[in-house]
């Protein structure tokens, strides 16, 4: 018989094996694996990378010699050491080198990584690597283990493809959210006359959610690849599209449209599978409140002191009732906007009758900021940065036992890492390295 | 046929609602055999009820559809002493199992990750929570649209002048779900190399506070909120939805070249002094309105050949309607469009375009119970005479056809698919 174990409570037992502090103890899932991140003004490429830095491959960012024009994204411009917001955030745990992969010795530089490597991240217009003569097949003839994955808003076949190669622009959250029906079904509805005419249109997430959703797409995709090479021995090409990512993230938008013919249209903060499950207007700002089964909306008009409402709105049927839910909010908010969200809440949490309804606060960003809890578990981290100083970005959201991810810098300047990476892989000296620059090669 | 990039990773899927089945069916997308536990009789009725109407076109679950592809149906009663002894003796037999039950439920039922990870230790757990199992918030109850408001997600989406808004789609479900078979990959991968399997916590808010991009760093830096900006973006400029004649566009024009291919197309050559990327943020208020006014004497149409003219990116706004027709995505199969075995013509939104091992569509959701002979007969050996036992005492059950969606449609209830 084996000892009796020390058997402590869950949450603590969870919180000493998870607790990301300890993560610099512990070993990392991807070590071994070389990643070329060569996006281009897209953070869905940028995101992916940070996903795999994050768990210790070794991401290799390559940059155009003056910097990635992701580096100029940056609200009212700000930057640090010439860098936007959104790059510091997105540049973890990679090393920076410049290259012109418009130039022959680029290229050939770009091959012989190739050769090296076992995942390469773009993000440029469809076809134009091929044409720079860096398309998956000539790497691949280079390196058959490769894993390549492109990313583009229009994917790299098909007619909007063609389209985006003849173009020849970009990726862009905004087109995502707009190709994946995202948008069309987000932002407050025509007929709540209660806010502005020109707020009562489809609207796009205020974070990049395509971009976001399509790196998230894209590192799924290159593990499974992964995953796969280590059976087979065989990398592969991989068409990522974050409008389709964010497509395939809208419910069941597509799948009802196929069953009834009816397009699922834009509700603002109601659901319409479920009232209430919405968002309303409180002294303070906004709560959310669940109570939609008929026992859990009784409570709910119970706790507001409206029994008529449950009269009124008496089955599920009633209340899913897009016709009904500007009015019956109305009814609510006549209770809740005489209340703080805090008051709210604790009415709420007092109350004992049948029934289980629920509320939670709608915060601003900088009301959630004060939450001890997200430091706790390094969601949100103060970091001291080499290159960048000390700063607060997001950590990692997975906590694990084994190979917690981590952050180990948030970022690097243009160029920082081409004499340790050129000298590493390409066997190069200081002395090439300064010609090649001369050259504007990097 | 074509290989599968997942082939021969059993993963035990006991979650409900969306976030825990959306990973879980993005794996069964990538080729493993996933068996997804539900409760005898009722199903998820959490999950399978909720459709817009309250209707059920073929018996079928919108809510339940969208995020159980691929996967076989199970129904165990957990409550149950003998429930969890299956649970266990399955869980010896997977390479992964995800739950999202409220943290410590599993543990105190004797099938958490203390108790599996000696049966098996190779085991990936995964435990998917609204904001984790341990720290000041553990205890609050999770639901997306909890998580959109608390983590401020909502509060900087929409227009400042109105109200903060949330996505419709359950996004801090589906993007975390999509995180969660990210991160059970690496585990996996790893497990490959080391033998060990591992514990994962993995909090929708936190995956939203992670995707939310510069809003941490901004506020670090200005102590001030960031606020709404409605449909411009301030940080790409342009990138912009815009209302047009007969509909809406979006538009963006960050890259040089594709600024200036835009003016070109508004013949706006005036706002070229704003081509440096510093002075097209500094002036984004007069550039959006030059925008804003040029498309909205155009059609979407218009726009979207003017960006294909003149270099820049610009796409119809698209609905589901637009989606399911659109020729470039049927060609793609991003419209997955199927001949399910029990539900017949079906579609599906699909993403994971993998050269070597595509993934693929095989089938919707299933009834509750639908795959119990073909689970527990061909996985765990229970004999006949046995499985019978477990349902005369209802540790193991199907469908209660007075519940909607839960029962098969008429005439496919004895078939076996796998």
């Amino acid at each position: 018989m084996s000892e009796q174990k020390e058997w402590i409570k869950w949450t603590e037992f969870a919180r000493q094996i998870t607790d990301p502090s300890n993560a610099h103890t512990k070993p990392e899932a991807l070590e071994g694996i070389r990643v070329l991140d060569l996006s281009h003004g897209s953070f869905a490429g940028l995101f992916a990378s940070s996903l795999l830095a994050e768990f210790g491959a070794e991401v290799i960012r390559i940059e155009p010699p003056e910097g990635d024009i992701a580096r100029k994204m940056s609200p009212e411009g700000l930057e640090i050491e010439n860098t936007g917001l959104a790059y510091i955030v997105e540049g973890r745990n990679k090393y920076h080198v410049t290259l012109n992969i418009e130039s022959e010795k680029g290229r050939e530089m770009l091959r012989e990584m190739a050769k090296q490597s076992d995942v390469l991240i773009e993000t440029y217009p469809p076809g134009h690597m091929d044409k720079l003569g860096l398309g998956y097949q000539c790497l691949k003839s280079v390196n058959p283990c490769l894993i390549y994955c492109a990313i583009h808003t229009h994917g790299q076949k098909g007619k909007l493809a063609d389209e985006a190669n003849r173009a020849g622009f970009g990726d862009y959250d905004i087109i995502a959210q707009a190709l994946s029906g995202f948008a069309y079904t987000t932002g407050i509805p025509e007929e709540y006359e209660e806010f502005p005419e020109h707020t009562r249109v489809p609207t796009k997430m205020g974070n990049w959610m395509g971009w976001y959703a399509g790196g998230a797409f894209a590192a799924l995709a290159i593990m499974a690849a992964l995953f796969h090479r280590e059976a087979s021995n065989e990398g592969q090409y991989i068409d990522i599209s974050p409008a389709e990512a964010l497509m395939c993230l809208n419910n069941y938008a597509l799948h009802f449209y196929h069953l009834t013919g009816k397009v699922i249209e834009r509700c603002g903060n109601f659901e319409p599978a479920a009232y209430a499950y919405n968002y309303f207007r409180a002294k303070d700002g906004m709560v959310f409140i669940a109570g939609y089964t008929d026992p859990n909306w009784k409570a709910l008009c119970s706790i507001i002191g409206r029994e008529d409402l449950v009269e009124k709105y008496s089955t599920i049927k009633d209340r899913t009732n897009p016709e009904n839910w500007i009015p019956m909010t109305r009814e609510i908010e006549k209770f809740t906007m005489q209340h703080t969200r805090d008051e709210i809440l604790k009415l709420w949490l007092s109350y004992k009758g049948e029934g289980v309804t629920v509320a939670g606060e709608v915060l601003k960003p900088i009301e959630t900021m004060q939450f001890r809890h997200w430091y706790e578990r390094m969601a949100l981290l103060r970091f001291k940065d080499r290159d960048y100083g000390e700063v607060l970005v997001q950590g990692v959201a997975a906590k694990m036992s084994e190979t917690p991810p981590r952050l180990k810098w948030v970022c690097r300047p243009v160029g920082a890492d081409n004499g340790y990476i050129y000298s590493k892989l390409l066997n190069m000296d200081e002395k090439e390295l300064e010609r090649l620059k001369e050259q504007g090669i990097i | 046929m074509k290989e599968k990039a997942l082939e021969g990773v059993r993963v035990l899927d006991i979650t409900r609602i969306i976030y825990g089945p959306w990973a879980a069916t993005l794996l069964a997308q990538l080729g493993a055999e996933v068996i997804h536990v539900e409760m005898p009789g009722s199903g998820d009725t959490l999950i399978r009820l909720v459709s817009p109407g309250g209707v059920f076109p073929r018996n079928l679950s919108p809510g339940m559809m969208c995020c159980n592809a691929n996967k076989y149906f199970v129904a165990i009663d957990m409550r149950k002493e003998e429930g969890r002894e299956m649970i266990k003796e399955l869980a010896s037999k997977c390479d992964v199992l995800m739950e999202n039950f409220k943290p410590g439920t599993f543990d105190r039922w004797g099938i958490g990750y203390r108790q599996l990870s000696e049966i098996n230790p190779q085991l990936i757990y995964v435990s998917m929570q609204g904001f984790g199992n341990w720290g000041e918030l553990w205890e609050r109850p999770s639901y997306d649209a909890y998580a959109q408001g608390i983590t401020g997600l909502a509060e900087i989406t929409g227009f400042e002048e109105a109200m903060p808004v949330k996505s419709q789609a359950w996004i801090g479900d589906f993007l975390s779900g999509t995180i969660a078979a990210f991160t059970t990959l690496v585990a996996l991968f790893w497990r490959n190399k080391s033998g060990k399997g591992q514990f994962i916590d993995l909090s929708q808010a936190e995956v939203l506070i992670r995707a939310m991009d510069w809003t941490w760093l901004y506020m670090a830096i200005k102590q001030q909120n960031r606020k709404r900006y409605g449909n411009r973006d301030p940080a790409v400029v342009p990138s912009c939805l815009v209302k047009c004649e007969d509909g809406y566009a979006a538009i963006a024009a960050f890259k040089k070249d594709e600024f200036q291919g835009l003016c070109r197309a508004m013949e706006r050559d005036d706002l070229l002094e704003f081509l440096d990327y510093d002075a097209r943020i500094k002036n984004a208020g007069k550039i959006y309105e030059v925008i804003e006014e040029w498309a909205s004497k155009k059609s979407v149409d218009e726009v979207v050949r003017a960006g294909y003219t003149y270099g820049f990116a610009a796409a119809e706004l698209m609905n589901a309607a637009k989606i399911h027709g659109n020729e470039h995505f049927n060609e793609r199969r991003a419209v997955w469009k199927y001949y399910d075995p029990l539900y017949e013509e079906l579609c599906y939104p699909f993403a994971l375009h993998l050269g070597k091992t595509p993934g693929s569509i095989r089938w919707s959701m299933r009834p509750v119970g639908f795959d119990n002979e073909h689970v527990f007969r061909r996985i765990l050996g229970i004999s006949e005479d046995e499985l019978e036992e477990l349902y005369r005492k209802g540790v193991v059950g199907k469908w209660d056809a007075s519940i909607p969606t839960t029962a098969p449609p008429e005439g496919k209830e004895g078939k076996t698919i796998y």
